[in-house]
């Protein structure tokens, strides 16, 4: 077993290594449009933009920031992601990734 | 939060104008060149933590980017008194004086250009926007101030159709299609601009469709009488005429030709190109003689393409054709086992004949998988070989080449041969939701059918591009002399009712599934955007 340090910076590489595939390639706007079309599709938007204008309400357009809306919102957002559109993208990625023979 | 732009981006903009937000945009946001790609990869990185982000920002009066979520980003910008930053994800500008993002019109415009040519660039369609009223549109909203809300009781686009004399079978194909949901949305977004002369408006079927939407969606809850509907039927399609009952299959598929007809023109819908693509993969068969090269709503919606790969016994040449369809209509009578087991054989298509077993099929996917079966032709049906140039032997296989949005079933219970006719009263089982993949010609492989199929699909299990939903059933009650239809429709996600004329009544999925199924309307779950 490689100690935990080494393994923590390994994946650090790994990461690093796919994300400038994925940016490289085009394939990470391509998923990003891919996640777009199927939260849209889920209804994922549709209830968070809904939660969106309740924050809003809430809180006074005037009062309120971006920065306060991303911190309501993100563990909704990310509790709501519906598991066949991280299964999907999963796969899409775990594709994109045998196709890469340089990694 | 402002909706505009601040003092300070102002100051910004008059002083050092928009070139360095023009040049970080272009290289590092929406990249249009493979080279810009390769640059992004690798200098996207938060200059103290050199992780890829979250939330990477980039300096707008020097060069540097630093991360948001570990507030690198607001260190530089205390420190150095730089208070405008770009998202390097969004393109949207921060402004630290102001604590929040700013939304300067011109600095819009210039992002909009870039990503719309980054897109073409990595060949990904142009943003799905959501709908923008015009002025026009504005004025129409205020001048009507009542809105109305969908919601789980409301029985909005329930109304109950009467009969005007055997016309339950209108009836029914009315019910179905007001319950189409893209259908729905066309005529309910007001899409159809009509292309009949003025004085002959009223001759137009699709204006008539749409009346009849608003009539269905008003929210009155009195029988709608469809006399008019009737009247162009009979006018459009004279073998419909009288008051006889008819097939309701037959008058689905006439309304659908008399619509296509009246849509003429093209409209400018997100589904445009549904069919060019579908156009484009029949080019080189028969393509000319084809009568749905059109763009117009029900060719969007209804129309499939039907792939025929005939193969050559001799040569094993095979000519492949495409042809669209509006429906697919189902054998049910007794025929060859649809499952690949029993025909293995040593020579791969030896095992399917032409003669009639004892075969019935009773579900749907056992009809679509006799359907889409390579069946052999039989020496008395011997066709043209092109490579060896004489009459041979042929098997032939037909699967689906495109999926149409509204996939309509036609189960064929009713028999007329020469001398009798009979109606096939068997239940055939049909399923809530339902996945095409295997009847796909992206799934059909050499010679041995369905079998292989499965494994195909399980392999790629997790795409659901192919999978429908029910939303309509239309049932036949009697013999083929005298009998009634009725029909289920869906209302939102899972409501079922049933609509027998003028009445409507709730129903339960178990009705729906349990009925005995004469046209089964499935939906596609998920529609590409073009
Ligand atoms: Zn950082
Ligand atoms: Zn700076
Ligand atoms: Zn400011
Ligand atoms: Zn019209
Ligand atoms: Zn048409
Ligand atoms: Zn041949």
């Amino acid at each position: 077993m490689a100690d935990p340090q080494d393994r923590k910076l390994k994946d650090a590489q790994m990461r690093a290594t796919i994300n400038q595939k994925l940016v490289e390639t085009g394939e990470r706007e391509r998923l990003k449009e891919l996640l777009r079309t199927r939260l849209i599709e889920c209804g994922w938007r549709d209830q968070l933009k809904a939660h969106c204008k309740e924050v809003v309400k809430e809180k006074g357009l005037e009062h309120i920031t971006v920065d306060d809306l991303v911190q309501e919102i993100t563990p909704k957002g990310r509790a709501l992601v519906p598991d066949d559109v991280k299964k999907e993208l999963l796969q899409r990625i775990r594709t994109f990734l045998a196709e890469q023979s340089n990694i | 939060m402002t909706m505009g732009s601040c003092e300070h981006l102002q100051e910004y903009k008059t002083t050092h104008g928009t070139n360095s937000f023009r040049i970080i945009h272009t290289y590092f946001i929406a990249c249009s060149s493979a080279d810009a790609r390769r640059r992004k990869a690798k200098s996207c990185v938060c200059h103290t933590c050199r992780l890829h982000g979250p939330r990477l920002h980039a300096c707008l009066n020097c060069i540097y980017f630093g991360c948001y979520g570990a507030k690198h980003i607001h260190e530089h910008a205390e420190t150095k008194g730089h208070h405008l930053a770009v998202d390097m994800v969004h393109g949207a500008v921060y402004c630290f004086e102001c604590g929040d993002y700013m939304y300067d019109e011109q600095l819009e415009e210039i992002a909009r250009k870039q990503y719309t040519k980054s897109k073409k660039g990595i060949g990904l369609r142009a943003n799905f926007s959501s709908w923008e009223p015009n002025e026009v549109e504005i004025e129409i909203l205020r001048q009507n101030p009542k809105r109305r809300k969908v919601e789980i009781k409301s029985s909005i686009g329930l109304r109950g159709l009467i009969n005007l004399g055997n016309t339950c079978f209108m009836n029914c194909i009315v019910q179905a299609l007001t319950h189409t949901p893209v259908l729905r949305d066309f005529f309910l977004s007001d899409q159809h601009s009509c292309q009949v002369l003025s004085q002959d408006a009223r001759q137009c079927l699709v204006c008539e469709m749409s009346r009849l939407f608003q009539e269905f969606y008003c929210g009155a809850r009195t029988p709608h009488i469809p006399y008019r509907l009737l009247h162009l039927v009979w006018t459009n399609a004279r073998h419909l005429a009288g008051y006889e009952q008819q097939d309701a299959h037959e008058f689905l598929i006439a309304a659908l030709d008399v619509l296509h007809r009246h849509c003429k023109g093209y409209s400018d819908n997100i589904l445009l190109s549904y069919n060019s693509q579908l156009n484009a993969g029949t080019s080189d068969s028969n393509g000319s003689g084809n009568p749905h090269h059109c763009n117009c709503i029900i060719d969007q919606i209804f129309t499939g393409g039907l792939q025929s790969d005939v193969t050559c016994q001799q040569c094993n040449n095979v000519s492949t054709t495409i042809d669209p369809i509006w429906d697919i209509s189902l054998d049910l009578g007794p025929g060859p086992p649809a499952g690949g087991s029993s025909n293995s054989n040593s020579s791969p298509n030896s095992g399917f004949t032409n003669s009639p077993g004892t075969y019935e099929p009773t579900s749907l996917l056992e009809c679509l998988k006799r359907f889409t079966k390579p069946e052999h032709l039989g020496s008395s049906a011997k066709i043209k070989c092109s490579t060896c140039s004489s009459y041979q032997e042929s098997t032939k296989q037909l699967t689906m080449k495109k999926l149409p949005i509204v996939a309509c079933f036609h189960l064929k219970r009713f028999e007329h041969s020469t001398g009798y006719h009979k109606k096939i009263s068997t239940y055939v089982s049909f399923p809530e939701e339902l996945d095409m993949t295997p009847f796909m010609s992206s799934s059909r492989n050499n010679t041995n059918g369905y079998n292989n199929q499965v494994i195909q699909e399980s392999s790629r299990g997790l795409s659901c591009d192919n999978k429908y939903s029910l939303f309509a059933v239309v049932n036949h009650m009697g013999t083929i002399e005298s009998g009634h239809y009725t029909c289920f429709i869906r209302q939102l996600k899972d409501q079922w009712f049933k609509c027998d004329d003028h009445l409507i009544n709730k129903a339960l999925p178990g009705d729906v599934l349990n009925s005995e199924g004469y046209l089964l309307f499935y939906h596609k779950q998920i529609l590409e955007y073009d």
